[in-house]
């Protein structure tokens, strides 16, 4: 189990270097100007030449390179006397670190947090930004999942269990719209009916986040019920999905052998799908969900975007825009680390519904 | 309630199942009756409808079959007498596994994997008995050691994946009899196992009767099987029932010319008829009376072929694979250092259990798989060392049939293009017209109508399927065919006939057979030598005859011993 870890750790990093090396190629190769982009287009020569050499922007693109990584790595090298030097990492930005080893005459291996930089656009720290936006994608995207789950492995089950009633033929209606509705127009649809024809029935607004500042400016107050109407429209998809899913996934396993094992020892059905159906049923599920879920807190762009909702997809559409590579870049790593994560999560839960795939073996 | 001795235990009659109203009945007015402490034996071919018997009498039939006619009475003329067919479904849960038990065919398959051992034991006697937990408990180790599993302790823990074959189907067992019930029900409980396994499950089965009494419906294709432990026998053919009597009558003189066919379409040890008869035949003639070969003909065709020197020298072959076990790399020294060699015009048997190498070592032959190291001399040349358009024309002239018919062919190709792809691909035959001609001829050859070229795989049965891998193989001309289990998953009637094929087109097209197999009767029948093969080394090669005769290593004895059926008074050996 630990050299299973180690291993998955050491990959997770090779993937997270290779994704930092493509976005920064990735702007290096599209066109556009970062500077422009902050100054807009009447500014002088001058001034953007300022901004440029603020940024960085005006030394070697490998130059740049090295240093970004140096940024981003954990383990880092550090000039401690020319501020000039590329290694040199400014106390302010960088504290705290720790020095671990001499590795020159005046440079340092230390450790140190990785440093995200400052958006180009707003000038704050990127690490700041993401750690405002996150909790709201997560909990955004946690309702979301956890409302479809429940949802949908009830009526898949319900469904398999009933196959062939109506009450099968309309969980199979339903999830197979839920399937075929694009989640933009499903946002547009489920704000206008709910929020805006039905808004002094529901009382719900089309736009708001978690946390809104009221109409005096005081204070911060939570809204729970603006994450409904998202939550929901998030939640159709994979509801849809888990629905078929479960009901399939259990009429399956109720065809093993092993089930009919078990009614030739004398189970009751209810034991027999508790028992032995429900946990053999589960495994498709479990990547489903978890394959959406990552994909949720990777940010939903369009429902985010509709609902007004301020998360991960949210900021980096925004950032993408403005050629604000430092947050666009803090976005993408923190989305891969989501994926890396989860899927370590969702390989630990497959070893313990199915014990054939046990991590490490004996 | 009476438990005397041989009282009647199950009364079945006229039982008729059936896949609805517009179908013909799978099931077809059988009777039966079942014995304390007696084994009946219910023997037939695939889709002679035993096993839906079996699942009748537990009401466990698939979605569709119903019983449509007939009784089963439980414990009949007793106060406790019930009537199967009339429970309503919660009687039924009650009589399922505490009077009525089963042990099905596929231990793997039919064991919950995500569940241990212990556990689905204990679940059985948790429903039927009153036992505390912990009495539970003791009970399911006692016996898993009745059932001589190895630290009873640890299977209770163990979940299946982890457990071999035979220990899977003794916890299977061990389920099925811990309540002791009155009937058990075993659907090919050995059919999955290699023969020795197969031979100690038997022997347990027999002495677990003798202490607990159950009646035991053994379900079985295998009529060596079914005579080590059947006191009477019903042969079913095609959902009604042929005939059903004592064991040794129905063995030494059967009436119907059903069972006569299945007697005697079978290879074994002491007959070697030139061409094996079939049930086809016995159903036609009613009677076959099939020709011996002669010893001087044996003889002057094993001076001819062993006068010439050898087609194939294999020298030191090695097989291994690295195989991941977790994260541990373990090798599987599947061929391990084995020389041995080929003549023109022989049947080279090669027989060992399942895991031995036999079948890498035959794909190894064909260079389907890579070997380490050694050699394979074919005129003079290492095959193992040529590449390119000398390892096509090799492989053009060695071909192979693979054991299972229904996955080996490409099931969205007819069959005619299956045959005439290799002939295309090493660019033989002529054109298409010509190559059509001798695909039609091909089929022909292996007895299928011509006209079926046009069909899918899936139209086929399974002897019509494997008798399309032999044509297919022979499309190119071969010098050589390595036949991998290719008549093992096949019924005995269907394998009489291939077995008959292949001998044939092996006169008529001078070919030269390796027969991979672990069915040792028909091994030695097909074969001039044999190689015995045990944990990827040869433990024993030798003409086919004397090796059967004088086995030399321990290894080949017990093999040739555990064949089921020896025992017997009749020759069915």
């Amino acid at each position: 189990m630990i050299t299973f870890l180690l291993k998955r750790i050491v990959y997770s990093l090779l993937i997270l270097w290779g994704v930092a090396t493509l976005i920064f190629l990735l702007f290096n190769v599209l066109p556009g100007d970062p500077a422009r982009m902050l100054l807009g287009q009447r500014a002088d020569e001058k001034s953007l030449e300022a901004i440029r050499r603020d940024l960085g922007l005006d030394r070697p693109v490998g130059m740049q390179y090295l240093k970004y990584l140096n940024d981003l790595s954990p383990l880092s090298l550090h000039n401690i006397n020319v501020p000039e030097h590329y290694f040199y990492l400014d106390t302010d930005l960088y504290a705290p670190f720790v020095s671990l080893a001499r590795t020159g005459e005046n440079t340092r291996l230390v450790l140190k947090r990785p440093y995200l930089r400052r958006s180009y656009q707003s000038g704050r720290n990127v690490s700041a930004i993401i750690g405002e936006t996150i909790p709201n994608t997560f909990i955004l995207a946690t309702a979301a999942i956890v409302f479809a789950t429940i949802t949908g492995l009830i009526m898949g089950l319900a469904a398999a269990l009933r196959k062939g009633t109506w009450l099968d033929h309309a969980a199979l209606f339903f999830s197979a719209i839920g399937m075929s509705l694009p989640s933009f127009f499903a946002a547009i649809l489920i704000g206008w009916i709910f929020a805006y024809l039905l808004g002094d029935i529901t009382g719900l607004n089309l736009t708001g986040n978690l946390y809104e500042i009221d109409d005096f400016g005081e204070g911060r107050h939570l809204m729970l019920k603006n994450l409904i109407l998202p939550a929901f429209t998030l939640g159709i998809r994979p509801l849809a999905v888990i629905t078929q899913l479960s009901r399939n996934s259990l009429l399956e396993v109720l065809s093993q052998d092993y089930i009919r094992t078990a009614r030739a020892k004398g189970l009751h059905s209810a034991r027999i799908i508790r028992k032995h159906a429900l946990r053999n049923s589960l495994n498709p599920v479990v990547t489903a969900v978890s394959g959406w879920f990552a994909s949720m807190l990777a940010g939903v762009i369009f429902v985010e975007y509709i609902f007004g909702w301020k998360g991960l997809g949210y900021i980096m559409v925004e950032a993408l825009n403005q050629y604000d590579l430092p947050l666009v870049l803090g976005c993408v790593l923190t989305i891969s680390i989501v994926f890396i994560v989860i899927n370590l999560l969702v390989d630990m839960v497959y070893s313990w519904l199915d014990p054939r795939i046990r991590i490490g073996g004996d | 309630m009476n438990r005397n001795n041989n009282t009647c235990i199950l009364r079945v009659q006229d039982l008729t199942v059936s896949f609805g109203p517009s179908h013909k009945p799978v099931v077809s007015g059988l009777h039966f009756e079942l014995h304390r402490g007696e084994t009946l034996g219910l023997v037939g071919e695939s889709g002679s409808g035993k096993t839906l018997t079996g699942l009748a009498l537990l009401r466990l039939l698939p979605p569709g079959a119903h019983v449509v006619r007939g009784s089963i009475l439980l414990y009949p003329g007793t106060p406790e007498e019930k009537s199967i067919t009339r429970l309503n479904e919660e009687e039924m849960t009650a009589i399922r596994g505490r009077h009525i038990s089963m042990v099905f065919q596929e231990p793997m398959t039919s064991l919950n994997p995500s569940m241990r051992c212990g556990h689905q034991v204990a679940e059985a006697l948790a429903i039927h008995s009153s036992l505390t937990p912990r009495q539970i408990r003791e009970e399911v180790l006692h016996w898993f050691e009745e059932m001589h599993l190895p630290g009873p302790g640890r299977i209770y823990h163990a979940y299946p994946h982890e457990l071999s074959g035979g220990q899977r189907q003794r916890v299977m067992m061990a389920m099925a009899l811990c309540t002791r019930p009155a009937v058990l029900i075993a659907d090919e409980p050995t059919t999955a196992l290699d023969v020795t396994i197969q031979q100690s499950i038997i022997r347990l089965l027999k002495n677990l009767q003798e202490k607990y009494r159950p009646g035991i419906l053994f379900i079985t294709h295998d009529l060596g099987l079914i005579s080590e432990i059947a006191g009477r026998l019903a042969v079913m053919q095609e959902g009604m029932l042929a005939e059903q009597g004592p064991l040794a009558d129905v063995l030494k003189e059967p009436k119907h010319p059903y069972t006569k066919g299945l007697l005697h379409c079978r290879p074994v040890y002491t007959r070697q008829p030139v061409r094996l008869p079939t049930v086809r035949e016995f159903l036609e003639k009613g009677k076959v009376e099939p020709e011996e070969r002669r010893e001087e003909d044996q003889i002057s065709k094993r001076q001819q072929i062993y006068s010439s020197p050898p087609m194939l020298v294999i020298k030191d072959l090695k097989t291994w694979f690295t195989r991941r076990k977790g994260w541990k790399k373990e090798t599987v020294r599947a061929v391990n250092r084995v020389s041995f060699e080929v003549y023109r015009g022989e049947t080279l048997g090669l027989v060992g259990e399942s895991g031995c190498g036999k079948t890498t070592l035959g794909r190894s032959l064909l260079n389907l798989v890579h070997a380490q190291s050694g050699q394979i001399l074919y005129s003079g040349v290492n095959t193992l060392e040529i590449k390119g358009k000398a390892l096509k024309a090799f492989r053009r002239k060695f071909q192979i049939v693979f054991q299972d018919p229904y996955s080996s062919l490409n099931p969205r190709i007819t069959v005619g293009e299956t045959i005439m792809e290799p002939m295309r691909v090493h660019g033989l035959s002529g054109n298409r017209i010509s190559r059509q001609r001798k695909m039609y001829r091909l089929l022909e050859k292996v007895r299928l109508d011509p006209s079926h070229a046009g069909r899918f795989p899936h139209e086929f049965s399974g002897g019509q399927r494997q008798r399309i891998g032999i044509a297919r193989a022979l499309a190119l001309e071969p010098e050589f065919i390595i036949f991998d289990e290719s008549v093992s998953s096949l019924d005995v009637s269907v394998q009489a006939e291939i077995l008959n094929l292949m001998n044939q087109l092996k006169e008529e097209f001078g070919l030269t057979y390796i027969f991979i197999s672990h069915d040792l009767s028909v091994v030695k029948y097909m074969s001039d030598r044999v190689l015995v093969m045990k944990n990827g080394k040869l433990v024993e090669s030798g003409e086919a005859e004397e090796l059967f005769r004088n086995p030399k290593e321990q290894y080949t004895r017990e093999l040739i011993r555990s064949v089921p059926g020896q025992s017997m008074p009749v020759q069915l050996f």
